[in-house]
């Protein structure tokens, strides 16, 4: 049973999307949000949870339509669909989640561009069916989000002492002089956390 | 099909479903939409005059119960004269005041003005001296993230507390974002009506100073009766925030 899963292209893809080719840490892709986005684990998540549905969604859409695409306006088609999907998370943001909607501001509108989301759409989608179109969508929005929720995570926790807004540094650490890192809370600072990961992935766990 | 009438075709079709899908969500989510920003608004207001500290996220509700308590929105005209809600003019302008009990405990000011890249508004709270800034806040911006950004972070907004809108003969100066350290650049007389610029934000920082400063002389006269504690001396003779014959002056 492990074996064939191990065998059937979904896993392949699944694992792919997650480590192999992982957008953010091998293809360093979708940089710009993920630099934005991670000062806190909570505007992560919900970044990463929209880029997943985005991703999902646009890749299930696009490749239910492969075969009908007129190919001279193909990237029109993508990006529309994009665009809808993302501006429909976005409203739903706004309406649901307000507060962590004002806080990742442009960003949400941004993943139209973010290149994850075009590159599936234009690698993967256009020449796979639905089903595996979507499980790589899915795939590719988690493997973005295990990055950004990590580096969001060390960037939380060492820039304020917090995780999702809780205080987890005890007072009697800052009592003893501990003191948070500033450079955390700035766009460096993630750039040295990505930094970090894919030299942890590239050279630790082999490549 | 003709291969360019089947793209034209195609490229209708797919226009046409994703306009209706917008559509559908704009109009369909509208209404909480409109709700979650007026509420925060609210919030806005709240924190401005001290009632919501800057870490504290209470849930709508609560938000609104503390405002319909707290808060009474009103409106003046170039006078400072409080307009009934029927006779309202195009000239008059919005006043929050903040009620504690009875009394005026201080008012709000909304501050919309020009920022560098867009439109920046917030929310003024002036104490019932007419003079000394209670607090500031900013609900919304399009500044630079990280620089002009700052100026809706709690260790901005915090300069603000305790400064005053006048110079020390009581006239009005308007409240100003130096260039830099206060400490450094603003001679020690005027120190009071300055706070710190962020760095990286020197623009921003401007168009706040003068937008203050428009903003504030047009709420002169507002801010005149209350240094005389003409407001104050209304309310005591005609009762607290429910009772209409305030405006009726």
């Amino acid at each position: 049973m492990t074996g064939a899963w191990k065998k059937s292209e979904t896993y392949r893809a699944i694992r792919a999307a997650l480590y192999d080719s992982n957008p953010i840490s091998k293809q360093i892709l979708g940089i710009c949000s993920s630099l934005a986005v991670t000062v806190k684990l909570s505007t992560a998540i919900v970044m990463s949870l929209a880029l997943t549905f985005v991703v999902a969604f646009s890749n299930l859409v696009i490749s239910s339509m492969r075969n009908q695409i007129p190919r001279n306006i193909r990237i029109i088609v993508e990006v529309a669909v994009i665009a809808t999907l993302v501006i429909m998370a976005d409203e739903f943001l706004k309406a649901f989640l307000y507060d962590v909607s004002k806080q990742l501001s442009v960003f949400v509108g941004l993943i139209i561009t973010n290149c994850i989301v075009m590159g599936r759409a234009e690698t993967f989608a256009m020449s796979n069916p639905p089903g595996k179109s979507f499980v790589d969508g899915l795939a590719n929005g988690i493997g973005y989000g295990s990055i950004l929720c990590a580096v969001a995570f060390f960037r939380e926790l060492l820039g304020s002492g917090k995780l999702l807004g809780f205080q987890v540094i005890p007072d009697s650490f800052y009592a003893a002089g501990y003191q948070n890192m500033g450079l955390m809370l700035l766009a460096p600072g993630a750039f040295i956390m990505i930094g970090l990961f894919t030299w942890l992935e590239n050279t630790l766990l082999g490549d | 099909m003709n291969e360019q009438l089947k793209t034209i075709v195609f490229a209708f079709v797919l226009c046409l479903v994703c306009s209706l899908l917008l559509t559908a969500a704009a109009t369909g989510l509208k209404k909480r939409q409109v709700q979650n920003v007026l509420v925060d608004r609210h919030r806005n207001i709240l924190m401005a005059v001290g009632l919501i500290g800057d870490n504290q996220h209470p849930a709508a509700r609560s938000i609104e119960e503390l405002y319909r308590a707290k808060i009474k929105e009103l409106w003046v005209d170039s006078a400072g004269a409080i307009v009934p809600p029927d006779r309202r003019g195009p000239a008059d302008l919005p006043l929050y005041v903040y009620y504690e009990g009875k009394s005026i405990e201080a008012y709000v000011v909304p501050i919309d003005t020009r920022g560098l890249w867009g439109q920046i508004n917030g929310y003024l709270a002036i104490d019932k001296d007419g003079s000394t800034i209670r607090g500031f806040t900013v609900y919304h911006h399009s500044e630079t993230p990280g620089l002009g950004g700052e100026i809706e972070r709690s260790w901005f907004r915090k300069k603000f507390v305790g400064k005053k809108i006048t110079d020390q003969q009581g006239r009005f100066v308007s409240i100003a974002i130096a260039k830099g350290s206060v400490e450094q650049v603003v001679p020690e007389a005027h120190r009071i009506n300055y706070v710190d610029g962020i760095s990286g934000a020197t623009m921003t920082g401007r168009f706040l100073t003068s937008g203050f400063k428009d903003i504030l002389r047009n709420y002169e006269p507002v801010a005149v009766r209350f240094r005389q504690a003409l407001m104050k001396k209304k309310e005591s003779r005609e009762g607290g925030p429910d009772d209409r014959s305030v405006e009726e002056k």
